[in-house]
């Protein structure tokens, strides 16, 4: 119980810390980022290391099926000896036979940790040079065959298809069909660059920007909508801990805050050089 | 008519930390007396209703979770929603998480769907196979062999162990695909890398801001419908019968885009005012 009120605390500060930016910059906002930064990357290395590194890298190289009185397993016993808890006592049980392939990766992994002394940053290359190239190769076919062929199979729909209504508002429809035709077609025109937009071929293309605009709007809309529905998650949060099951978090927290920064503006209101800071 | 101009004036140039108050309270005040403004399904939320209505019992459903706590607000109530009706249509559930964060939300969400409130049992009626970095590469690597990448589940244990991991070796072995997404890696990598080339069909759940960007698979049929931020997840809530956060949020997001556009017209018509001013001086 004490560890969930003092959770809910802490929630309240970080809260009010990082909304507290909106009336300007101050200590509780550098206070909330910095913990930001430092927690989110400590959270992301440590979940990488035990869900991947650990389990799927040496748990490849070290199974604890293979275990044996070896050489490669005297390795692994060495490094048992600095952390057991990464290198549990007769080899990594997580359901996989010895891969030594696993080595490539390993050391290519090795390899762009090594970017940071400046006499060996060459080495990074390998691995990077290795990870461009795979993401190049998966994307290309993903695009192609999702975004290229998918979409364009995705416009070529019936004009005159005599099932569909004239109008819809949201459903499929002859009106529909025909602006979906020409936002695609007049969008496309736009970038083509080839020709110069003047004349007939520019009164189209403007028709194409239009399209644009209207899709940005769109975006624009659902962006606002994004961050009212992340402002309403933080709110009903507060409202939460407000109650008096923790204390009235949101309330104390508020009124200190509020306070320190009003003596804080108080105190500076004579000096020119922290005005608007 | 001068008086008007010059209030207007007047208000365009405000400190923006007024704005930020009135919008403060034009949240605030809705969650603590809701309005109860009605919610109707959109066709997308409906069609991914439709979907997953439509599965045989028993299915195997693939939930991948693709955010974290900074967009929680949105996916979350959607995740629960869609969790409540496949546990009530008796549907396997299995969760894998693109994301880090993603994991334990998606175990929080098991825990009171799956375990609280349908008393369901880990490894017979869901699993959370959990979070794998690589992004795209995880995809493929499900769709190719699941078993080569999950080895063990987000509790360690080994998937050879779980019962209802029997008969599951790749994507092609689920019935369906629901994306909880949050940008990248998500839902168009699923689409990219799963959906289209198996033709396993999946719906997705996405923030409001990715939905432009995912709108267009929708409309192609690559994507079978979706519930677009937390107006998708509230209108889930509708069609399922359980209001949750997304429900209750709705009068504040109403009110909230009211003030906006009302601010965005503020702004425009003092900008013409003065725009005009200039011209005559």
């Amino acid at each position: 119980m004490f560890g969930e009120i003092f959770g809910a605390w802490v929630a309240v500060f970080l809260t009010f810390a990082i909304f507290s930016f909106l009336y300007k910059d101050n200590p509780f906002y550098k206070i909330a980022e910095h913990i930001f930064v430092g927690v989110s990357a400590g959270y992301w290395t440590s979940m990488f290391f035990w869900t991947q590194i650990q389990p799927n890298l040496f748990g490849r190289l070290w199974p604890s099926a293979q275990y044996s009185d070896g050489f490669w397993y005297g390795i692994y016993n060495f490094f048992g000896m600095i952390s057991s808890s990464i290198f549990p006592e007769g080899g990594i049980d997580k359901g996989h036979d010895m891969h030594l392939t696993y080595l490539i990766p390993f050391a290519l992994g090795i390899m762009m940790l090594l970017s940071l002394f400046k006499k060996l940053s060459w080495f990074a290359r390998w691995g990077i040079a290795y990870t461009v190239g795979m993401a190049a190769g998966l994307r290309a076919y993903g695009y192609l065959n999702s975004n290229v062929l998918g979409q364009i199979r995705g416009t070529i729909i019936p004009l005159a298809d005599p099932d569909l209504p004239m109008f819809s508002l949201l459903g499929a429809s002859h009106f529909n069909n025909l602006i979906i035709l020409v936002g695609t077609v007049t969008g496309l025109l736009y970038f083509f660059f080839s020709k110069e937009h003047k004349g007939n071929f520019g009164k189209v293309t403007r028709v194409g920007i239009y399209f644009l605009m209207i899709s940005f709007g769109a975006s624009f809309g659902f962006a606002v909508m994004g961050r009212i529905s992340l402002l309403i998650g933080r709110f009903v949060e507060l409202i939460t801990y407000s109650s008096a099951q923790y204390h009235h978090a949101t309330l104390w927290v508020l009124v200190i805050m509020v306070g320190l920064l009003g003596y804080s503006a108080y105190n500076d209101k004579d000096n020119p050089e922290t005005e608007g800071s | 008519m001068k008086y008007i101009s010059d209030l207007i004036l007047k208000m365009s140039s405000v400190d923006r930390r007024w704005i930020f108050l009135v919008i403060a309270l034009s949240v605030i005040l809705p969650l603590y007396f809701p309005l109860g403004l009605p919610i109707r399904p959109t066709p997308t939320t409906q069609q991914v209703y439709d979907t997953i209505d439509a599965l045989p019992h028993g299915s195997k459903i693939l939930v991948s979770c693709e955010y974290g706590p900074s967009t929680k607000p949105e996916i979350h109530p959607m995740v629960l929603s869609v969790l409540r009706h496949l546990f009530k249509n008796e549907h396997k559930v299995y969760v894998t998480c693109l994301w880090p964060d993603g994991q334990f939300l998606a175990s929080e969400a098991l825990d009171l769907v799956g375990r609280d409130e349908y008393g369901l049992t880990y490894g017979e009626d869901y699993v959370l196979l959990g979070f794998r970095p690589g992004n795209e590469a995880v995809v493929k690597g499900i769709v190719s062999d699941i078993r080569k990448l999950y080895t063990i589940d987000a509790k360690g244990t080994k998937v050879t162990e779980i019962p209802m991991m029997n008969g599951v070796n790749r994507f092609e072995d689920f019935d369906f695909l629901f994306s909880a997404s949050a940008g990248y890696p998500g839902t168009i990598e699923w689409v990219q890398y799963a959906a289209d080339p198996t033709n396993v069909p999946m719906s997705t759940g996405t923030t409001s801001i990715q939905v432009n960007e995912v709108m267009p698979y929708v409309a192609a049929g690559q994507v079978q419908g979706i519930l677009a931020g937390m107006p998708g997840a509230a209108e889930y809530e509708a069609l399922i019968g359980v209001p949750g956060i997304g429900t209750s949020g709705m009068d504040a997001q109403s009110i909230a885009h009211l003030v906006i556009v009302l601010f965005i017209v503020l702004g425009n018509v003092g900008y013409l005012i003065e725009r005009n001013r200039s011209k005559k001086y």
